[in-house]
């Protein structure tokens, strides 16, 4: 699709934009009003992600490379964007990134094209089909549209044979896909598309994307009902997880929670709603009561239906892997759960592992507290710090000199608490929690201080922290505040930020981990694949054993790697655990090592047993989860794994392209 | 190069397997049946049914015929699809396993015995690309 006659954006001289654009990672935070600024107005109006900033940077980068020329909509793409600031917000929050540049120079950019080079985009039979279903605006094959679907359902190096299309009901997402059917065209239905995102740049794109057909962009259908009198939510499948979760919190209910940006339903349909939660709210075919489904011929079903078959039950193994979703969920009605008032988040530090792992069992077979988990250093640094190199000072100290490896994090009522520093001798309660969240900056700039140094020298660090005085000497010396965090931004956004941070909820730990808007600074301008799966709970070396491999894994192919969270599951039957592995998403080398930990590790899993792997929970979301967690898998053999590994050459290629 | 289903079609294909791929090497000396269902072929929207057996990995029957339903065999796999999807497979836009995991092609039969045939199978259709470079639009 390259072509010579492109004026691209570097000879406009605009480089710093494509570098800002490169940097995007399809985090979606962009669409979701999760710092009350409101949102970009030109994507709320438009739908399509080209006007969105997240969209936006995604065409910048294909026009810099000549993947596209311009059409008569880069006009309107670029002139929709009315400048508010609002994408620089809420991008800068959780990436540090100004897309509101990148913007500008698309404005620029455009204002020098001669419009009689536009390419011509005509009308064909299928997008006329198209429209006749969901109205002119709503369906289109305008390529300058289509690339900024790249990287989220697109794959990069695709031709654009595609057509974006926009419904409002699920009856015409039935209508879309006969139409689809009777003319052969593939079709694929996209939410938040950040599972495409983080398998976009290596192997697996092959697998989950879509190589030519209709995108079904699922934004419209955002009908969101909160029935109070049976703690229940009518959610459409362009609703998503923040906003579910804002409407329910005026109840004073609260959904299972995954990633803030991700569209609910279709968290459902991909992998359940994976959460610290998931112990005492449910996990599978727990979060929902019905839901309204679309199936491959474009035929309407509820659960509810009587006649319809089981849809719960899935084979166990890898015999049942799937790529996609066997049906499209355009509604659900999903469960809530009450918020009590004495709701209190604990966290306990830990050095060992096992020893963190060991009391989140016992917690979460007791079915004490809301939500569990234990989380690495990695995690507590990524999420509290306000940027990568804060993040990065964060956990070196938390490491290096309090021999802070582990926290096992608590949400619970005043009787759970009770019951959790009765077994901790020592634990971080919320007022420290909120110091280090104000504090950060000031935190990470201990590093070479002499009161780590002394504190390091002491035989339980950890206890001389947060059981004895020098608690007070920290707390005092992060001298927390939000002027502090607004400092480390950008000086035209210090004020609008100090208004964030005095905010009570970003600071108040139960609502973070509600509202999970953190956890996307984990893609702060580069990926991670994040592997794993639950495991049986019963044998501690054995779970020991299979977070090692991971870890053996990343460092075999030299990536940054980090286990990410454990949660537990189904009363503790099972632990959840994340295991992450960070790469340069425009880096196709690391790419290619990121196929290879994802296929390695997945394999070994099956080899371990007692192992439900993250490729078993891929679109099973919709199954009671007695039928994919039990029966617990034992190692497959020698046969099987040569069996895995020709199924993944027959649908991935050959292991050299990995 | 013949057209995808026509009567040369099969006989290419039933030549070119029984002559060039070997029952060994190539088709791991399987024996089984296949019955390819495929859906909405163009360009009256017909259903067309594609049978092959294998007997240790020798082609001993392929039949192929239209009608929504096939009764003159019965397979032990059943996969059904639209035409464009065979139409990706056998052009090797996609492979038959991933238009599986795809949900692109519906099973009927043992997932797990199924996969264990795949090899073989994308011998088969390796074959069937040789000869085949038109369709039905």
């Amino acid at each position: 699709m390259a072509n010579n006659k492109v004026i691209t954006l570097k000879k406009t001289g605009l480089e710093d934009a494509v570098a800002i654009a490169r940097k995007g990672t399809h985090c979606g935070m962009c669409r979701i009003d999760f710092l009350g600024t409101g949102l970009c107005p030109s994507g709320k109006k438009h739908g399509y992600l080209a006007y969105w900033p997240q969209g936006r940077m995604e065409l910048v980068k294909h026009l810099n490379e000549g993947r596209i020329k311009p059409t008569e909509k880069l006009l309107e793409i670029a002139n929709s964007c009315t400048l508010c600031g609002i994408c620089d917000k809420q991008c800068n929050f959780t990436t540090q990134l100004r897309p509101e540049k990148v913007a500008k120079a698309l404005k620029e950019y455009v204002k020098n094209l001669d419009k009689s080079e536009f390419q011509n985009v005509p009308e064909d039979d299928i997008l006329r089909g198209l429209r006749e279903i969901v109205g002119d605006e709503w369906a289109t094959n305008d390529p300058n549209i289509i690339v900024s679907y790249t990287m989220s359902i697109i794959p990069p190096d695709s031709e654009l044979k595609y057509y974006i299309t926009m419904p409002e009901s699920t009856e015409q997402v039935s209508k879309i896909i006969k139409f689809a059917n009777k003319h052969n065209i593939p079709f694929l239905a996209r939410s938040g598309g950040t599972t495409c995102s983080v398998t976009a740049s290596y192997v697996l794109v092959k697998a989950f994307s879509l190589d030519h057909g209709i995108v079904i962009d699922l934004l419209r259908l955002k009908k969101l009902e909160i029935h109070p009198e049976s703690s229940t939510a009518t959610v459409g499948a362009g609703i998503t997880t923040f906003e579910l979760q804002k409407a329910a919190y005026t109840h004073k209910l609260r959904a299972l929670a995954a990633e803030a940006g991700a569209h609910y339903c279709s968290n459902i349909a991909t992998t359940g709603i994976i959460s610290t939660w998931g112990n005492n709210y449910g996990s599978f075919a727990d979060n929902f009561v019905d839901v309204t489904q679309v199936d491959e011929k474009g035929i309407i079903t509820k659960h509810s239906d009587i006649g319809i078959l089981n849809p719960y039950s899935a084979e166990t193994g890898f015999a049942n892997v799937t790529m996609t979703p066997s049906k499209i969920i355009t509604e659900a009605i999903v469960k809530l759960h009450p918020i009590f008032d004495d709701e209190v988040a604990v966290f306990v530090p830990f050095t060992h592992l096992k020893d963190a792992l060991s009391m989140l069992l016992k917690l979460g077979k007791r079915d004490v507290g809301l939500s569990l988990a234990v989380l690495s250093a990695k995690y507590l640094a990524e999420f509290l710090s306000p940027t990568f190199q804060i993040s990065r000072d964060f956990e070196y100290i938390c490491k290096n000199y309090m021999k802070l490896n582990w926290v096992v994090s608590v949400i619970g009522t005043k009787d759970d608490i009770k019951i959790v520093e009765e077994m901790a001798e020592y634990t971080m309660d919320q007022s420290l929690l909120k110091s280090l969240i104000l504090g950060a900056p000031r935190f990470s700039a201990l590093k070479d201080s002499e009161f780590l140094r002394i504190l390091s020298e002491e035989d339980d660090p950890l206890k001389a922290l947060f059981s004895g005085p020098m608690r007070k000497h920290l707390e005092k010396s992060l001298d927390p505040s939000p002027e502090q965090v607004a400092k480390v931004y950008d000086t035209d956004l210090q004020d609008f930020f100090k208004k964030v941070y005095s905010k009570p909820e970003m600071t108040d730990v139960v609502w973070l981990h509600a509202f999970r808007i953190l956890p996307t600074r984990m893609l702060r301008q580069r990926m991670f694949s994040g592997p794993g799966g639950s495991i049986w709970s019963g044998d501690m070396d054995h779970i020991l054993k299979w977070i090692q491999m991971f870890a053996d894994v990343g460092d075999k192919y030299q990536l940054e790697h980090s286990l990410g969270f454990i949660t537990p599951l189904d009363h503790g039957n099972f632990v959840y655990m994340e295991y992450d592995y960070f790469f340069d998403h425009n880096d196709p080398e690391l790419g290619h090592k990121i196929s290879k930990t994802f296929i390695e590790t997945m394999e070994q899993s099956y080899v371990m047993g007692k192992v439900i792997t993250l490729l078993d929970y891929l679109f099973k979301g919709m199954y009671r989860k007695e039928h994919v967690l039990y029966p617990i898998p034992e190692g497959i053999s020698k046969d099987d794994q040569v069996v895995f590994r020709q199924l993944l050459e027959s649908v991935l290629g050959g292991e050299e392209t990995w | 190069m013949v057209k995808f289903l026509s009567e040369e079609w099969i006989t290419y294909g039933k030549n070119f397997i029984l002559e060039k791929l070997d029952p060994e090497k190539d088709l791991k000396n399987i024996t089984t049946s296949l019955l390819c269902v495929i859906e909405n072929v163009p360009s009256n929207e017909t259903t067309m049914n594609l049978y092959l057996e294998f007997q240790q990995g020798k082609l001993t029957d392929i039949i192929v015929n239209t009608g929504d339903t096939f009764t003159e065999k019965e397979a032990v796999f059943v996969i059904t699809g639209l035409y464009g999807t065979y139409k990706d497979i056998i052009k090797g836009g996609m492979s038959l396993a991933m238009a599986l995991l795809r949900n692109r092609l519906k099973l009927k039969g043992s997932k797990m015995e199924a996969l264990r045939i795949i090899k073989p199978i994308d011998v088969v259709i390796d074959s069937l690309r040789k000869i085949t470079d038109e369709f039905e639009e």
